[in-house]
């Protein structure tokens, strides 16, 4: 982080408002003054806002325990925060019901830190999983899985249970799974942690690739080198607050979007 | 590819491993067992009392009371010379079909059961019954025809089994409210077994339901792959309870064919009362799908 220049921007709340208001039909997730806490605990992440934009490609960052984990999670709808409000979509989840909220979430695609496969399953039938909640014609699946298995070089582990795959491998059906369903926004959990740095380049190729046909990315990660070779700006969490970083190679005047 | 060919399709939830299904499949077994000989008493009793109304309807029995002459024959013959009277009188009442004064042999027949076989009718003091048949479609005067009747003979009494059919009939009634509250509290042990079991099953699953969720499955996915689940069990664990239950409804049966005295003899099941009771597994299976889906509905409600 230190041999890589950012630019540190500071928004002081009356710009990021009207930043986020007039860019909201442009934005795919808005947070505003969001808080969360676990139980009666402390904070773990407090009056973050945020707008991400279509498209956008985004690093988050900091150090563990800054609360990466907590924030995808309020991002795929695992949770809800326990201040603020978030919209995503254009939709305030606060006035989502549960029917709407899971139409939402098939338009996320997420890639977990423990890739979180049932291990029951076929490498197929996990992949699949997206397509048979949204009640595809097993035809249509079919050839869409085999097509995606083949892309990300599993083909010929296609029936092979989760279970017997190795870390590369599930972490490579993991995201299979996440853009199976073309989603809007693609939100992986340090998805290179387990794997050497010659798939962990590999699978940020794709990452890059999927961003360049539209789909917003958010990822997770420790690995500097990452950050270094791909000039994407940079989400960081610390103290509880989040910061928003820029290289300042790609910085755009007026992109302040973010 | 390791299996080219087609792969059948696994479910997501692992639900048939559970533990808890051969105990659900039990215990619908079991209230099944209990629901179809409840039921089908209900429904005897119902034709029993049926076929009472049926053969006492139009009918009516007039009783000669013996003469207390202490000469036996005289008696026999006063008691006889009643009868012929009170037959002669009813032939001439309107609205009377048919007359039958009961023969020695019928009254034998009648009293076999208490006093078995040696039985003569003639040395006794038993009243001589005639059997009348009405036209149900004369309104007849039962009150005038009593003050009639006595006016006739002294010795005879009038007895449209009103009385007694009613009383029977009430001590059915009750039985049969006892069948239904027993049918009813099977029936909510049933979906209390079914709404536990697809609770605990729910919190077993909890990871599965997690990712599902996170990947969009609507509550309903979930809830029709508990529904499936439970249904199939619901109809297995009824058809186990209906296998023990039909030899045991033809033994009780039996039993109560056996019993003489003609009162409980009529209880034979109709076609339509056995379609009831072996349907049963499909409704045991109704209410596993029904209890299972909304109870995972309302659960799942919990989570975001």
């Amino acid at each position: 982080m230190n041999n890589f220049c950012y630019r540190h921007y500071r928004l002081n709340w009356q710009e990021r408002h009207r930043l986020i208001r007039n860019n909201s039909n442009n934005n795919i997730i808005e947070m505003d003054g969001v808080g969360i806490r676990y139980d009666q605990g402390p904070e773990i992440l407090s009056n973050v806002r945020l707008a991400l934009p279509k498209g956008s490609f985004h690093f988050l960052t900091g150090q563990s325990g800054a609360g990466k984990t907590s924030l995808l999670s309020l991002m795929y709808l695992a949770q809800r925060p326990s201040r603020g409000n978030i919209s995503i979509f254009g939709h305030d989840i606060n006035f989502a019901n549960r029917s709407q909220l899971a139409s939402f979430r098939r338009r996320i695609g997420v890639v977990f830190q423990d890739f979180r496969l049932l291990e029951h399953l076929s490498a197929f039938d996990n992949v699949a999983l997206p397509l048979r909640v949204c009640d595809m014609d097993e035809k249509e699946i079919r050839k869409r899985v085999t097509e995606f298995l083949t892309w990300v070089e599993l083909d010929h582990h296609m029936y092979d249970k989760a279970s017997t795959l190795s870390g590369g491998e599930k972490q490579r059906v993991a995201i299979a799974r996440a853009v199976i369903n073309r989603p809007d926004i693609l939100l992986a959990d340090e998805p290179t942690g387990n794997v050497d740095s010659i798939i962990a380049g590999k699978l940020m190729k794709l990452f890059v690739e999927l961003n360049k046909i539209g789909t917003t990315i958010v990822i997770a990660t420790h690995s500097d080198k990452i950050i270094n070779d791909f000039h994407y700006p940079r989400l960081h969490l610390q103290n509880r607050s989040l910061h928003i970083y820029y290289p300042e190679s790609t910085l755009v005047l007026g992109d302040l979007n973010v | 590819m390791s299996k080219p060919n087609f792969v059948p399709r696994k479910q997501e939830l692992q639900l048939k491993s559970e533990n808890t299904s051969l105990f659900l499949q039990v215990i619908i077994s079991i209230a099944v067992f209990i629901f179809a000989i409840t039921l089908s008493g209900v429904l005897a009793v119902d034709s029993m009392i049926d076929n009472w109304n049926r053969s006492i309807l139009g009918s009516l029995t007039v009783q000669i009371i013996p003469s207390n002459n202490l000469n036996k024959e005289k008696a026999v013959a006063e008691t006889l010379a009643h009868q012929e009277k009170v037959v002669d009188f009813l032939r001439s009442v309107n609205g009377i079909i048919k007359v039958t004064p009961l023969s020695d042999e019928q009254l034998g027949d009648l009293l076999h059961p208490w006093l078995g076989d040696d039985v003569s009718v003639s040395e006794l003091p038993i009243p001589r019954i005639i059997d009348v048949k009405i036209d149900s479609s004369v309104n007849i005067d039962f009150t005038q025809l009593a003050k009639d009747l006595s006016t006739v003979s002294p010795l005879a009494s009038l007895d449209n089994h009103k009385l007694w059919l009613n009383k029977l009939i009430a001590f059915a009634d009750g039985l049969k409210m006892i069948a239904t509250t027993i049918l009813l509290l099977v029936s909510l042990i049933t979906s209390g077994a079914i709404f536990y079991t697809t609770k605990m099953s729910l919190g077993l699953q909890h990871n599965v339901i997690e990712i599902l969720h996170i990947i969009g499955a609507k509550d309903t996915y979930v809830a029709q792959q508990y529904a499936k689940h439970m249904g199939t069990l619901g109809f297995i664990g009824g058809l186990g309870g209906i296998i023990f239950a039909v030899p045991a409804i033809f033994f009780i049966g039996n039993l109560a064919a056996s019993i003489e005295g003609g009162i409980i003899s009529d209880t034979s099941l109709t076609i339509c009362d056995w379609i009831i009771i072996l349907s049963l597994p499909v409704f045991s299976m109704i209410i596993a799908v029904i209890t299972a889906y909304y109870t995972v509905k309302q659960t799942l409600k919990k989570m975001l």
